[in-house]
């Protein structure tokens, strides 16, 4: 008995000493950076530097005045819209992989991910070459003789098509990963007991699925409401999204304190999605034997 | 196994066309600037002038390749970090049953669910106003690894969760201990992983901007150049790098795959 309890001890100390550095490391470079902006959010900025006068005033600005309200309302139509467009059309391509691609798989969905081996700012660009006013697709028009596509330059429907072509391989990737574990018999069972196609995927693949999917929308969402650079140059006058002027305050103004808050703003409006979209997993519906991983 | 009908076929055809769709979208605009690299006449490049000149430029500007060398030194010390943190914890999170588990896992994958602008940002006040460091390279890896750490997790854990634990229980009964049984038995087998979360914690510190502007100060990187250059309008000098880091990639996978092929490089132990 004694030398049960000690080996249970040392596996302890074993798992301690494995798991805790880079927790450590999260703690240190993570969690405390983001409890200093907390911090920092309710100080004060006065020409470049901080002030430690505590206040509040930096989100009666971000929540009162309608221009900010207007930023993460544009931002919020942006993430929901595009998440949503990245969903439907993610899911039958990450089906077709995952349950046809046969010893193809890996490398059909890694196909998709290989996009991110070109920085996003050069992806960017190369959209706006195709897009913009003087871009591929505006010429083409031209060179035919046709009218040019107004919607598709420098306007929100341009950032929407930016921003779903960088995210979109994260919901493939999510989607399919929840495929790879999910038995297709089952949907055999349901077709043999006489269930149409769709009422099988709507009562049995989705909702077993639905835990990779909704990781899937929420990595779409957060860098799409965080978005800076793709707004930037696919979005035009009346494009600037949060992103924008929160990347803003700490450039050209140097309003620190602001920014702070405005940062908090969005990890808080992140964290009420992720929270949403949680309260809709029902463990035991999603096929959880209350075994991890 | 039912009988393939018609009504499957035309949903199977559809899938098949998003998916290829999907790739032409994705590959288009890369291939495109691939090819603008080559040509002078970058605005409208039909029918093409081909040229080296941007090349040629490339090769002159010094600041692109101190960008590069900083971003190479950020991917790859990123790259390191993440893989020693990462590696260690899924092992221990696997291999040891702890009640604490469920709250590690968490933990490990939480950066995944903050926006690197935000990490750039609290990085940039925490280093700047509480540690007092200046942003340099390594205040730039250190923030990096955070979100690395999570996509190298993620990676590693895909091959712990079919590795054997079973080879490790037989090392420690011939008497090996913990770290004996990691370097001859654990590591030899999942070394793919390894490598493999390395090369995406690399690419991704190496191409960051949103978490690499804010904690790098004034020191140049590839990805805050372009971004700097960028809003003066576009640089065809930047379409002959991606093109050089493209065709870099590229011959590096064929490398690997024909290393695999030949058998000089085997991906592991499977198990049975």
């Amino acid at each position: 008995m004694k030398s049960l309890w000690k080996w249970r001890q040392n596996n302890d100390f074993r798992f301690a000493l494995l798991t805790l550095p880079g927790a450590l490391f999260l703690l240190i470079f993570l969690i405390l950076p983001l409890i200093s902006i907390l911090i920092f959010s309710f100080w004060r900025t006065e020409s470049y530097e901080l002030i430690a006068d505590w206040n509040i005033e930096n989100y009666t600005t971000i929540l009162g005045e309608k221009t900010y309200l207007t930023f993460i309302w544009r931002s919020l139509v942006m993430a929901v819209s595009v998440s949503l467009v990245c969903l439907i059309y993610a899911y039958p391509v990450a089906y077709l992989v995952a349950k046809r691609g046969g010893r193809y798989r890996l490398i059909l969905v890694l196909l998709t991910a290989a996009p991110f081996f070109t920085g996003i700012i050069l992806r960017v660009t190369a959209i706006q070459q195709i897009l913009g006013p003087i871009g591929l697709l505006n010429m083409a028009l031209q060179a035919f003789g046709l009218e040019p596509i107004r919607i598709l330059m420098y306007s929100n429907v341009a950032s929407a098509i930016g921003l779903i072509y960088l995210w979109i391989p994260f919901m493939v990737l999510a989607i399919y990963l929840s495929l790879l574990n999910f038995n297709f018999q089952l949907l055999e069972v349901a077709y043999v007991n006489g269930a149409k196609p769709w009422r099988a995927f709507v009562e049995i693949t989705w909702p077993l699925n639905w835990i990779g999917t909704a990781i899937g929308i929420v990595l779409v969402f957060i860098p799409t409401f965080a978005a800076f650079v793709t707004p930037r140059f696919l979005g035009g006058v009346n494009g600037a999204l949060y992103g924008n002027i929160l990347e803003h305050q700490f450039g050209a103004t140097g309003t620190w304190a602001l920014g702070s808050a405005m940062g908090v703003v969005l990890f808080l409006i992140c964290l009420i999605f992720i929270m949403i979209v949680w309260r809709t997993i029902n463990l035991q519906r999603s096929g959880y034997t209350g075994e991890e991983f | 196994m039912t009988a393939v009908g018609p009504r499957e076929r035309a949903v199977v055809a559809t899938q098949t066309g998003l998916l290829i769709f999907l790739y032409i979208f994705l590959y288009f605009p890369i291939f495109f600037i691939i090819y603008v690299s080559f040509v002078d006449n970058t605005v409208w490049p039909f029918p093409p002038e081909f040229t080296w000149q941007w090349y040629a430029r490339l090769w002159m500007m010094s600041d692109f390749h101190l960008g590069v060398f900083n971003s190479f030194l950020i991917g790859a010390g990123t790259g390191a970090l993440a893989c020693i943190f990462a590696a260690s914890a899924a092992i221990g999170l696997l291999k040891y049953q702890s009640r604490w588990r469920g709250l590690f896992a968490v933990l490990y994958l939480s950066p995944l669910f903050v926006a690197g602008i935000l990490i750039g940002i609290s990085s940039l006040m925490f280093h700047r106003n509480i540690l007092g460091l200046p942003g340099n390279i390594s205040s730039a890896i250190l923030a990096n690894t955070t979100q690395a750490l999570s996509f190298a997790f993620l990676v590693i854990l895909a091959q712990l969760t079919r590795y054997d634990w079973r080879m490790d229980e037989a090392a420690m009964v011939f008497g090996a201990r913990p770290a004996r049984c990691f370097w001859e038995v654990t590591l030899p087998t999942i070394w793919p992983s390894i490598l493999g979360a390395f090369l995406v914690s690399f690419i991704l510190a190496f191409n960051n901007l949103d978490i690499t502007f804010y904690s790098i100060g004034a020191i140049p990187t590839l990805p805050t150049i372009a971004w700097g250059t960028l809003r003066h309008g576009i640089e065809p000098e930047l379409y002959s790098l991606a093109a050089i880091i493209n065709g870099l990639v590229f011959f590096i996978l064929i490398i690997l795959f024909f290393l695999i092929r030949l058998g000089l490089v085997r991906l592991g132990y499977r198990g049975q």
